[in-house]
């Protein structure tokens, strides 16, 4: 290992443990709660079993203004609402206000795709069989939606991991904070290429992690 | 027995049916023709209340379909069966799961499940299959799986939306003898929809003639028997006077 690295070891360790905070807890949130908000964004569509232009209408405005905010203004224009949740918007606790709200908007829109992709024929086996919207949800949808629902979770992982990287403007540290604290701010370019290349292998992981489960569960 | 008392269904502007009545008796082959667009498909949909009538009822055994609450809905759907031009079976469960399922929707005692799957697999010639993806099988047999699932919680009803029309001749002629065997070993009504007056004429027994969203005629004919539709030459050209497909 290069010896900046052993240098740095302590540091490289502690921001690599905060990405994974952070990027984990954006994952948690976008399971818990981005697949139920891009189920019930789905089921509300027109002509879907659970049909309501008002709920439809809502959650896809929201979805969208989170969406189109540049997140580094997302995270500042959280900053009161993070701080009242949280008790402080400094840290990494406090960084994952701003990350599961961005992780909830951009995985419940992967979620609505891919169960657009589910053959309509397929739900109304279902309807026709006596399903309830539970059972049609579960045992329909979610069973052929499965490879684009792993897929979308791999894509937005990777964005997490992007967003997680400007985190260090509220304290929330992490590879990417470390890389412009060191490389941009104190010119140790060494300190963030090594930083570079960690982030590109874990992408790579990610992806081929997600691709392989993806293929793995699809008979289609 | 099945009664559609003038039932209407409007889709944003355009009648797709306009007051039709028919009844259909217990342990009938009914037959739906009529063209493309003739509203055939959006008529036998309501029989299951998959699409429900903007005017008029439905009434299954006397009881009206569109006065049921959501659950008592799903109870009576239970007893309908159903299948499709294009299968609708879910791609990502074996042969065996797609059929269970059905089973348990209907809270079918789990015990007895893979004895009744096994059954309905046997009925229609698929029981080396059970462990298959749909995808690993052809036309034909993806339709037997979709049978056996229709027919897996004992139905007295089967509604059949162009069971055949994706399918080659001699595999429609397996299709066609399993429907009716199911008539005749189950003494389940059939309703089948078709555009291809040689399906209808091999196992119908009574047939309406749709005409943009409208009745034109119903008819009592006798089944010409599955084995005609490729062995006699001249119902191919019936077929063809009759400017059917
Ligand atoms: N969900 C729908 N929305 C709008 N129009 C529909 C819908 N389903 C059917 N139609 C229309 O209703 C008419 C009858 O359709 P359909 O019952 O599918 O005919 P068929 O099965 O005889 O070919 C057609 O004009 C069709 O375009
Ligand atoms: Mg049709």
């Amino acid at each position: 290992m290069p010896d900046v690295l052993i240098q740095y070891q302590a540091e490289i360790v502690q921001a690599i443990l905060e990405t994974f905070i952070m990027v984990g807890a954006s994952i948690v949130a976008a399971v818990l709660v981005g697949l139920p908000v891009g189920t019930l964004l789905f089921l509300c569509q027109k002509g879907k079993v659970l049909e309501n232009k008002l709920v439809h209408t809502v959650l896809n405005l929201l979805v969208n203004i989170i969406r189109s905010f540049p997140f580094l203004l997302l995270v500042v224009f959280l900053i009161p609402f993070t701080r009242l949740l949280v008790g402080t918007a400094i840290g990494t606790t406090a960084a994952i206000v701003p990350l599961a709200i961005i992780a909830i908007a951009h995985y419940s829109r992967l979620v609505e795709q891919s169960l657009l992709d589910v053959p309509k024929g397929v739900i109304e086996a279902a309807i026709s069989m006596g399903a309830s919207v539970n059972a049609i949800i579960f045992k329909f949808l979610y069973v052929e939606a499965r490879s684009g629902l792993v897929l979308g979770l791999t894509t937005s992982t990777i964005s997490f991991i992007s967003y997680s990287t400007i985190m260090g403007v509220v304290g929330g540290g992490g590879i990417g904070d470390f890389a412009i604290r060191y490389g941009y701010q104190q010119f140790r370019t060494d300190l963030m290429m090594y930083m570079i290349i960690i982030m590109i292998l874990l992408v790579q992981l990610i992806q081929i992690i997600g691709m392989t489960v993806a293929r793995k569960i699809d008979k289609r | 027995m099945i009664q559609l008392k003038t039932v209407s269904k409007k889709f944003n502007n355009e009648m797709a049916i306009q007051d039709v009545s028919l009844t259909i008796q217990k342990g009938d082959i009914y037959g739906l023709i009529g063209p493309s667009g003739a509203g055939k498909s959006t008529l036998l949909r309501m029989m299951n209340l998959l699409e429900r009538p903007t005017t008029g009822d439905v009434f299954i055994e006397g009881k009206s379909l569109t006065n049921l609450s959501n659950a008592k809905l799903r109870e009576a759907r239970k007893s309908i069966g159903m299948i499709f031009q294009q299968f609708n079976l879910v791609a990502n469960k074996s042969v065996y799961k797609n059929i269970e399922i059905a089973l348990e929707l209907a809270n079918f005692p789990k015990s007895e499940r893979k004895a009744r799957v096994e059954e309905c697999l046997k009925f229609v010639g698929l029981e080396a299959m059970q462990h298959k993806y749909p995808a690993q099988l052809s036309g034909g047999q993806k339709q037997r799986v979709a049978i056996a699932r229709a027919i897996a919680n004992n139905p007295t009803i089967l509604l059949c939306d162009e069971p055949t029309s994706s399918l080659d001749p001699s595999t429609t002629n397996e299709i066609l003898s399993v429907l009716q065997s199911i008539n005749q070993t189950f003494g389940v009504t059939i309703i089948i929809v078709s555009h291809e007056m040689d399906v209808i004429k091999s196992i119908c027994t009574r047939v309406s003639v749709l005409s943009e969203g409208q009745l034109y005629e119903t008819v009592d004919i006798m089944p010409l028997g599955i084995h005609t539709i490729e062995a006699h030459p001249q119902s191919f050209v019936d077929a063809l006077r009759m400017g059917g497909e």
